[in-house]
């Protein structure tokens, strides 16, 4: 039997990132992630935030949207919602995730959706020249503020189910990271937050810093990520020590937000036939419910 | 019930129940609707109310009708004041013999505030309220007796119309409520209105059953039955009803209708589960308009098929968040950043917002753009009797959506394809062989981004043919009225009905008027314009302090010396009366110019 030719769709471009930039080392492991756990490139959709890292979704095969600044979460949360059989994965930079989006990543950890959700650290705006970021540290530039740590956020979180940090440094450890968060989503647990420090050699350079500093609480026997009050604690007290905690953070459980949103008895809204009439019994009822 | 032939019957009263926020105005005209609308009657009832939960003064107003009306008219016949300011706020909108039910709990009426031929019924219906169920909140109740009696509705009709109100909240609410109506039925014993003695005759003259809905939920129910199940809102003042109807109605057809944290979450959200395939809509108001800006035009460069709906109500800003306006036309024609193709329509009634809703849901599907429903506060909230929804003349026409097969098909498959209509088709993420990009920065046809100088034109060029296209198609507007009549109006939202009406009362007095309601303001319609062409001169009736329609219509080439811009910013409710003074102010104005034109010559 020979296989039909196949549709001719986009040639993914390629990455616009400068020679060196930790972000390539995000996206070969991200692709050899989804290669490894089988993940069909028409189940994906993967969607993307606005900066230097918000241009991934251009370079993978897949069903690829680029959001607006900030706003990858919600759009990520609206399509794992109305299809939970595709695989999301929304991605971008702390800039993105971390200021203008802080908001929905908030509500994010809130409610659990089921989606991955990968923001590439690298403490600046690369993309408009070096600014100061939410995680820049004081000192940088003329940056007074303290920087701030997503994993302590996402811990403060009751709902929260799977927070990780990894290094682009570390691309196996990275890889594991990776595949286990995919894994979280694919299970329907609930959000998977993935924090990856990837150094920006153009504007802040840090990765001689961070191999320096980096803490792998996997490694770490005496680490247990279930235990939310013990990880806070342990964190706290390695980055009080001028440490970046990597590793696997978090793990608890939480209901996924698709498992309370979705009748189960139903069809998810987007694989629903549009134009049926199979729910004229709702619709009758809606009438005479405004009926006398 | 005894039957008295020389009671009139029942054609058209109005009813106007005013008080403090909190006092249960609304409760009582909203229960004298249903009642009526039981009788056979059509019915239509406007809030009037602050954005507080107590306190401030709150007004609402009930019409029962024969007929066709689709507003509040010029004149109240019964008032039912719960202390002295809705008295002093309302005497003027009475009719000379109109009747006033006051609770005098706080003392007497003062002399001067009625008319002379005004009849007075007083009690005090919160000392009675307070004293035999310790609670001031049933004195509306203890007033309902007494205007039921009144207007000639059956005492066991009422007792059954608070049952259906009052019976989900539970049986105590229900016996209290029970209670104060027995004793307002025992005080208009008292005052000498007997049972079968009212005013009015009703009759039932109408053998279909009515619906009696607002126009949020109409929308709500418009876009769910054109397929939409997915939808997306924050809380806002006055467009909350089309998020609670649809939380409550689109999960049992599978859909999921979301509270987000906050617009900007709402309209990426929505966009989100749009780029899937499922029929997606938002609704908001003003503030929340303004804060969804970026993720609209967003949605016109990536084309994402997209519903929002604005329930204008009074701005800039937080302005009067529970009072009507159409304020928002020039945002929703011109807003957002960078050109971008969209559609705005604008119903007139509930009923015309289902079949609207409809009709946008289909529309954003097909042209891939975002299709706004133009609401106002009145025509949002304001709840009217119409008739049952034609289920089966509905069509839910998909976009130009490709799968598997139709994919395997094509030798290339590009997102955005450059296409004689300037429509694209599409796949869907979880179909095999169709990957693509969506984005909002320009684009080559794949999705992937370019500042290509050729490609940027002929992509801005593709998606305005769309609305080309969709002109053919888009909903054409309602003509009313003498074609030949030299005086023309257009308005739309809430002034259809005031507009009907006013026409009726110009026309007692000589003026012969036309009138055209525009369903579709953008893009703007060729019958809108030949409309204008028409007449003599046309009165744009816009609420809002600008002109903002009269603009539109000028700016699409109206002949601007025909039109007279009547404008209204106060907040208030529109009526009929109201409207036909300020024409007969223009008219005056228009004769003494003409006066004066022939002096001089």
């Amino acid at each position: 039997m020979t296989t039909p030719p196949s549709t001719k769709t986009f040639t993914p471009a390629r990455p616009i990132w400068c020679a060196g930039c930790g972000d390539f080392a995000v996206q070969g492991v991200l692709e050899k992630s989804l290669n490894k756990m089988g993940i069909p490139p028409h189940k994906l959709m993967f969607l993307a935030g606005i900066g230097c890292a918000g241009t991934i979704q251009n370079n993978l095969k897949c069903y690829g949207y680029h959001s607006l600044h900030g706003r990858v979460l919600p759009a990520a949360i609206g399509a794992k919602l109305a299809n939970p059989d595709l695989t999301v994965i929304a991605a971008g930079g702390d800039g993105d995730g971390f200021a203008i989006g802080a908001g929905h990543l908030v509500h994010t950890f809130k409610s659990n959706p089921s989606f991955t959700y990968i923001v590439m650290n690298n403490g600046n705006y690369g993309l408009t020249k070096g600014q100061a970021s939410p995680t820049s540290p004081i000192g940088y530039h003329d940056n007074a503020e303290s920087g701030l740590d997503s994993m302590l956020l996402g811990l403060s979180f009751l709902s929260a189910t799977f927070l990780a940090r990894g290094f682009s440094g570390n691309p196996e450890q990275l890889g594991r990271l990776m595949e286990a968060a995919i894994e979280h989503t694919e299970s329907g647990k609930g959000f998977a937050f993935l924090e990856v420090l990837s150094p920006c050699v153009t504007y802040y350079d840090t990765h001689r810093e961070w191999r320096a500093r980096v803490y792998n609480v996997d490694e770490d026997e005496s680490f247990d990520p279930t235990n939310r009050a013990g990880a806070f604690q342990k964190i706290i007290e390695l980055m009080e020590q001028g440490h970046i905690p990597i590793g696997r953070i978090f793990k608890g459980e939480h209901i996924s937000l698709e498992s309370i949103l979705l009748n189960k008895e139903e069809p998810a809204p987007a694989q629903q036939k549009i134009g049926h009439n199979e729910h004229r019994k709702h619709y009758d009822k809606f009438i005479s419910s405004h009926l006398g | 019930m005894t039957s008295n032939n020389s009671q009139p019957v029942l054609e058209d009263v109005s009813v106007i129940v005013a008080g403090q926020g909190g006092d249960g105005s609304l409760t009582v005209v909203t229960m004298l609707a249903d009642l009526f609308r039981n009788s056979g009657l059509n019915v239509y009832t406007e809030r009037d109310v602050l954005s507080r939960i107590r306190g401030g003064h709150a007004a609402a107003t009930m019409r029962a009708f024969t007929g066709e009306r689709y507003c509040i008219g010029s004149h109240i016949d019964i008032l039912v004041a719960l202390d002295q300011e809705a008295v002093e706020k309302n005497a003027h909108q009475l009719n000379p013999n109109s009747i006033v039910i006051f609770d005098d709990s706080g003392g007497p009426l003062p002399s001067g505030l009625l008319l002379e031929g005004t009849k007075l019924y007083a009690a005090p219906f919160n000392r009675i309220a307070m004293r035999t169920m310790r609670r001031e909140l049933y004195k509306n109740s203890i007033a309902f007796g007494i205007v039921g009696r009144l207007l000639g509705l059956e005492d066991e009709a009422m007792r059954r119309t608070f049952t259906k109100r009052f019976q989900r909240r539970g049986q105590i609410i229900l016996d209290y409520n029970l209670e104060a109506l027995e004793l307002g039925l025992h005080l208009a014993d008292e005052m000498g209105i007997k049972a079968g003695e009212g005013i009015y005759r009703i009759e039932h003259t109408d053998p279909e059953e009515h619906l009696l809905i607002m126009g949020n939920e109409s929308i709500a129910f418009g876009f769910m039955v054109a397929g939409g199940r997915f939808f997306t809102g924050y809380p806002i003042t006055p467009s909350t009803e089309v998020l609670e109807t649809l939380q409550k109605w689109l999960p049992r057809c599978g859909g999921v209708a979301r509270q987000t944290e906050d617009e900007l979450a709402g309209i990426n959200m929505a966009i989100g589960a749009a780029l899937t395939g499922v029929r997606t809509m938002t609704a908001t108001s003003g503030p929340g308009f303004s804060l969804m800006q970026e993720g609209i035009g967003h949605a016109g460069s990536a084309e994402v098929p997209l519903v929002i709906v604005d329930c204008q109500r009074s701005g800039p800003s937080t302005g009067m968040p529970t009072k009507p306006e159409q304020s928002d036309l020039n945002i929703m024609v011109f807003g957002g950043h960078g050109d971008y193709p969209r559609i705005v329509l604008t119903p007139g009634h509930p009923d015309d917002c289902f079949y609207l809703a409809v009709d946008a849901t289909n529309l954003a599907d097909k042209y891939q753009c975002p299709v706004f429903i133009a609401m106002d506060q009145a025509l949002s909230q304001n709840i009217a009797t119409v008739k049952p929804f034609k289920l089966d003349e509905v069509t839910v026409e998909p976009g130009k959506r490709l799968n598997e097969e139709e994919v395997a098909k094509l030798d290339t498959y590009k997102r955005y394809e450059f296409t004689e209509d300037g429509v694209s088709s599409f796949t869907v993420p979880g179909t095999p062989g169709g990957m693509s990009l969506v984005t909002g920065n320009e684009h080559d046809e794949f999705g992937l981004v370019s500042t290509d100088p050729a490609n940027r034109i002929k992509m801005m060029d593709k998606r305005f043919r769309k609305i080309e296209e969709a002109k053919k198609e888009l909903p054409k507007g309602r003509h009313f009225g003498d074609p030949d009549a030299p005086i023309g109006f257009i308005g739309i939202g809430m002034m259809y009905g005031v507009i009907l009406e006013a026409m009726e009362e110009l026309e007692e007095q000589g003026f012969n008027t036309q009138y055209l309601q525009p369903r579709t303001i953008w893009p703007m319609l060729d019958d809108v314009l030949e409309f204008i062409d028409r007449c003599d001169r046309v009165y744009v009736v816009d609420l809002n302090a600008q002109g903002q329609l009269a603009h539109l219509l000028m700016h699409q080439g109206a002949d601007s010396n025909k039109i007279i811009s009547i404008l209204r910013y106060d907040g208030l409710p529109y009526r009929p009366g109201y409207l036909v003074n300020q024409i007969l102010e223009q008219e005056e104005k228009l004769i003494n110019g003409k006066k004066k034109e022939a002096k001089a010559q």
